[in-house]
């Protein structure tokens, strides 16, 4: 499986690099021109304002990646004490008082939630981050909450409480470890949701300012261009495709190794 | 979906009148659409046409508030007056009007036309759907319009006659009659789920949020139209409309994108006609807080904007610039007046002057419509270079417009098609509705008066002229162009009048239209 | 088995709580909006006496409690009200869009639940042959693009410059039923990557799990483990996700709703948060919601059916 560990590598790291690197390398706005207009000292041509697209390439990556990342990191910094808490407690009350709000917020329909929640909130990374992790949470909190119940019932935590461990120990130390495995698997697909979620968000136009730097807001702003101008649209499409597919390979690739070294 | 926003409001975004052929000085050649009247019409067969939608899901012409409800309106019913090209009112239902000597009573005289149930459009009619609209319970949009219109003084002297008194003296009555909205309607009506105008068209069927078919009206006053059948459909994404037009599933698509116009132009699988110098755009300035309430720093902003990139920029060049002034080629325009150019020197000089060295102020803006939050970022990169820094606010859209009225310093504008007496009443008086730049000037209101009461034609342009004089020289809006509004036909369609911005008498006039 | 029943009642209990609680908070969200309805309204004429006359005919100049109270119990009676803005009755809202909206979900659920299940299947026959890399590298793939940008590009080629099949449904549906194959497919394609991998995951698990094993020591063919032995285990998690996926296909159903012109209720909803019309919004809402509980429900008792031990979500 080294083949696919490589290709997912290789996958990411464009975009990573350019998402890390891209706004160092991008220097001062320079002078806009007609919007749609190929070459003429712009190798990637001009966007929908006339701007350079090499440019908002550089500058676009950073966001979509530090959104879909702070999205999937807000999404367990709830998840994870929600559901560790629900699962390793023995009152039964404050199970109930952490899981059945998540029980009415994952009955919402996340489309009325976005749409809603978008209106509500102002537009921009901080706003965007929020929201998708708000969609996450409650599945993210139930996925938790089930593996840790699978791993509290294992005889090695009854041994751990009957030594008089504390609780905090017991679910840091015991059952997040032992939960590793799941938690990155999960949070790769959510990396991944995420990614499809902010793209959507800019089609939809909510949660982003219509003239961000983005990746996805720039494939979806330069589509009236696809006839004119079909790098604006192209090169951004295929950064954001690479950074998911590649996430995914990797994961399988972690994912399969994992699984053999557990089988074993 | 931002491409253009969902809902476009008739003045938030409609296209301002210009009139290509008037000596207003406009002067851009205009794009002539193929083949417009060079053949003689044919006779028959059904136009799909298709706009943005969205919103209002009845056929009650008095609360037309977005282009497709227009569109369908003046397929449907007649308006006393419309707007011309150059946004002067035109006669539709009435033939003639006719002030006294204190432009105080207007006799209306109705033309020969009739609903289409067969009765005849009477003075009894259109009281019944201008009191309709006045109506202080209702909130109709048009009310605002009719607002110097006694209703409970005027009356019908016969039933082809009517007697409109009104509260003051009023030169530019006619535009009135040709007000958004100000539909006459059969007297009595209250239900429009299968609506009876007087319009070009009669009703078929309508399926809210879909579809509006209508078949030709062969009583119309005007002559029926040629086609048999119209069908007017509703599409919010951009893209849709421009898949439909090019798939044939449509033959007329309103409101498109200037990148899809350039794409298509040209190659022959449609006809794009570009409604030249439309929608106005710019910022507005309130003129009652600081910054803006110092003249100098308002003319220091006027000299920020470099109009040309702005265009390019925020309208993908599909526009023309601005000189601070609403109404660009429309009657009363000042053209004469020189076109004001970016001169960040100047601008600095003036800053300094009032005292406003490092100033900073927030632009709001909002999604609301197409090229605003383009154009106030472009606004923001200008105003650094004279040591202005702008902070942009991006707002929400659906409350964007009220949101503005009264907060904030500093905003993105735009408008579409009305006579410049309209402009200066509902948005430049101490007494305006929508008066955004807060200009409230008793010798200002005293100019528009003194002009409403001057029946020579030459005397009141003069005036125009001078209350215009004083908006470029100080006032609160900063008009830097004027989009073009984008309608595209398949090859077949004929008869698109080339000059007619949205909401004048030929823009969606599908009764002119035929299929080659 | 008393076990399951009790354990059915809890979750059905839930379910209505559920249910309940999804309008409640809805209209929770729609109050903290920016604007209300009669400012949305007057749009780009926000002249304050006019907005004023809109709000107090549309009832909103009530306290927020009493006007959530008058829906709540107009509810229990089967009442969903009126659309603020145009007075239509809420029902012909949910009436005009429920249609298409559900056509467009039932087509794309026929064919993605057969779909997925061959495809994961097919996958798991020879884990790492060249059929499961080329479904792998291929769902991948497919996978990473938005409904937005697949719609795109399929009307611009398949439609526009192949002119295979009508790029939008402009003209209706009735009329003309080939129009409805590309929303279809844009839907059915992100789904359709997602649940085949979890199928293949299951299928791979369940063909080395001890019961399998010994089927196939007992001389049982392939394909019969393969389709009665090990694919219902394999199921449980995919139902499960199928059911989250249906919350999904609301969200990819806007999209394709407003790229191809197909009046459902994604387009009804889009307007009606646009316009603040909250008696559409919350009749929405609780459409939408009744369908996910109902969906979720339905996963969750199927799950525990197929594989009692695992404790399903409850």
């Amino acid at each position: 499986m080294r083949p696919r560990f490589l290709l997912g590598a290789a996958l990411v790291a464009v975009p990573l690099l350019l998402a890390l690197c891209g706004p160092l390398l991008a220097g001062p706005a320079g002078p806009r021109a007609v919007s749609f207009t190929p070459g003429q000292g712009h190798w990637l041509g001009t966007d929908f304002t006339g701007r350079d697209v090499w440019r908002q390439v550089l500058l676009g990556g950073r966001p979509v990646v530090l959104v879909a990342l702070a999205a999937t990191a807000l999404t367990y910094a709830v998840a994870l004490p929600v559901g560790l808490a629900a699962a390793l407690t023995r009152r039964t009350w404050l199970e109930e008082v952490l899981m059945r709000p998540l029980d009415v917020l994952i009955a919402v329909p996340s489309l009325v939630l976005v749409l809603v929640c978008a209106a509500a909130l102002s537009p921009g990374p901080v706003g965007l981050s929020a929201l998708v992790a708000l969609v996450a949470v409650p599945d993210a909190a139930r996925t938790v909450h089930a593996g840790a119940v699978e791993v509290a019932a294992r005889p090695a935590v009854e041994a751990m409480r009957m030594s008089g461990e504390s609780s905090a120990r017991i679910a840091l130390g015991y059952t997040a470890r032992s939960l590793r495995r799941t938690l990155a698997a999960d949070a790769g697909t959510r990396l991944v949701g995420a990614l499809y979620l902010v793209s959507t968000a800019a089609f939809l136009g909510v949660g982003v300012q219509p003239d961000a730097s983005d990746w996805a807001v720039m494939v979806d702003r330069n589509r009236p261009g696809l006839d004119l101008q079909p790098l604006a649209v192209l090169v951004p499409a295929a950064l954001i495709a690479a950074l998911a597919t590649g996430t995914n390979l990797l994961l399988d690739a972690a994912l399969h190794r994992g699984g053999r070294g557990a089988r074993r | 979906m931002n491409q253009l926003p969902r809902r476009q409001f008739l003045l938030g975004t409609g296209a301002a009148a210009l009139a290509l052929t008037t000596a207003a000085g406009c002067g851009t050649g205009s794009t002539r659409a193929p083949a417009a009247d060079a053949a003689s019409p044919r006779q028959g067969g059904r136009l799909r046409a298709v706009f943005a939608g969205g919103g209002n899901e009845t056929l009650d012409p008095h609360l037309t508030n977005l282009f497709v409800d227009a569109a369908r309106a003046k397929a449907l019913f007649d308006k006393l007056a419309d707007y011309g090209p150059d946004l002067a009112a035109v006669p539709r239902l009435a033939e003639s009007w006719e002030p006294d000597a204190t432009l105080r009573t207007w006799t209306v005289k109705l033309r020969r036309a009739a609903f289409h149930d067969g009765r005849p459009v009477t003075a009894d009619d259109v009281l019944y759907s201008y009191r309709r609209i006045a109506d202080p319970e209702r909130a109709f949009r048009a009310r605002a319009s009719l607002e110097p219109i006694d209703l409970a003084a005027s009356r019908a002297l016969d039933p082809a006659t009517v007697a409109f008194r009104l509260k003051r003296p009023y030169a530019e009555f006619p535009n009135v009659l040709a007000a958004f909205g100000a539909y006459i309607v059969p007297g009595g009506t209250e239900d429009f789920t299968a609506p009876v105008g007087s319009g070009p068209f009669r009703f078929t069927s309508f399926t809210p949020g879909r579809s509006l078919l209508l078949a030709r009206n062969p009583d119309h006053w005007e002559g029926a139209p040629h086609l048999d059948e119209l069908e007017l459909l509703v599409a919010a994404e951009e893209s849709a409309r421009v898949s439909a037009l090019l798939g044939g599933q449509a033959d007329y698509a309103h409101e498109l994108n200037p990148a899809t116009a350039r794409a298509h132009q040209g190659k022959g699988r449609i006809e794009v006609v570009r409604l030249r110098n439309s929608a106005m755009q710019g910022f507005v300035m309130k003129t009652d807080r600081p910054p803006f309430d110092d003249e100098r720093v308002r003319r220091a902003f006027f000299l920020i904007a470099d109009r040309r990139e702005l265009v390019d920029g925020a309208l993908s060049g599909a526009g023309e610039i601005g000189n601070d002034l609403f109404g660009k080629g429309c009657r009363y325009y000042p053209a004469d007046l020189p076109q004001r150019t970016q001169d960040l020197e100047g601008a600095r000089a003036l800053l300094r002057a009032a005292g406003a060295g490092n100033l900073k102020v927030t632009l709001d803006t909002s999604p609301v419509a197409a090229g605003f939050v383009e154009a106030a970022g472009i606004f923001k990169e200008q105003a650094a270079r004279a040591g202005v820094t702008v902070e942009v606010r991006v707002g929400n859209k659906d409350t964007y417009w009220k949101d503005v009225l009264d907060g904030g310093t500093f905003a993105s504008y735009r408008s579409g098609a009305m006579p410049i007496e309209s402009h200066l009443s509902q948005r430049l008086l101490s007494t305006s509705t929508t008066n955004a730049t807060h200009w409230k000037r008793p010798d200002f209101d005293e100019l528009y008066a003194r002009a409403q009461s001057t029946a020579d034609p030459a005397a009141r342009t003069a005036l125009y002229e001078r209350m215009q004089r004083r908006l470029h020289d100080g006032g609160g809006f900063l008009v830097w162009g004027f989009a073009d509004w984008i309608v595209a036909t398949a090859p077949r369609v004929r008869g698109v009048a080339p000059d007619a911005p949205a909401n004048t008498l030929d823009w969606a006039r599908f009764d002119r239209l035929w299929l080659a | 088995m008393t076990s399951l029943r009790s354990w059915t009642g809890r979750r059905l209990a839930l379910g209505l709580g559920q249910a309940a609680a999804v309008p409640a908070l809805v209209f929770v969200l729609t109050e903290a909006l920016p604007g209300d309805a009669a400012d949305a309204l007057a749009g780009d004429d926000p002249d304050p006496r006019r907005i004023a006359v809109l709000r107090a005919a549309m009832h909103l100049d009530r306290p927020a409690r009493q006007r959530f109270l008058d829906w709540a119990g107009g509810l229990l009676r089967g009442d969903l009200g009126t659309s603020l803005v145009s007075g239509r009755p809420v029902t012909r809202y949910l009436a005009d869009g429920l249609a298409p909206t559900l056509l467009l979900a039932a087509l794309a659920l026929a064919l993605l639940v057969p779909l997925s299940l061959l495809l994961g299947v097919l996958a798991a026959g020879r884990e790492g042959g060249p059929l499961d890399r080329a479904i792998g590298s291929a769902t991948l793939a497919v996978y990473a693009v938005p409904e937005f940008a697949l719609g795109v590009l399929l009307v611009s080629v398949v439609a526009l410059r192949l002119g295979w099949l009508p790029p939008t449904a402009v003209g209706g549906v009735r009329e003309q039923p080939a129009v409805l194959v590309l929303p279809v497919l844009v839907l059915v394609a992100r789904p359709l990557c997602s649940i085949s991998r979890l199928v293949r995951a299951g299928m791979l698990a369940a063909l080395d799990a001890p019961h399998v094993r010994q089927a196939r020591r007992h001389g049982l063919s392939e394909a019969r483990i393969r389709w009665t032995h090990a694919l219902p285990n394999a199921l449980a998690p995919a139902a499960q996700q199928l059911a989250r996926t249906c919350d999904w296909l609301l969200c990819g159903v806007v999209v394709v709703e407003a790229l191809f012109v197909v009046p459902g209720l994604g387009t009804v909803l889009l307007d009606a948060v646009a316009a603040r019309d909250v008696p559409v919004v919350q009749g929405l809402a609780v459409v939408f919601g009744l369908f996910t509980v109902v969906l979720n429900l339905a996963a969750d008792l199927l799950a525990r059916r197929l594989a009692p031990r695992s404790e399903a979500a409850a």
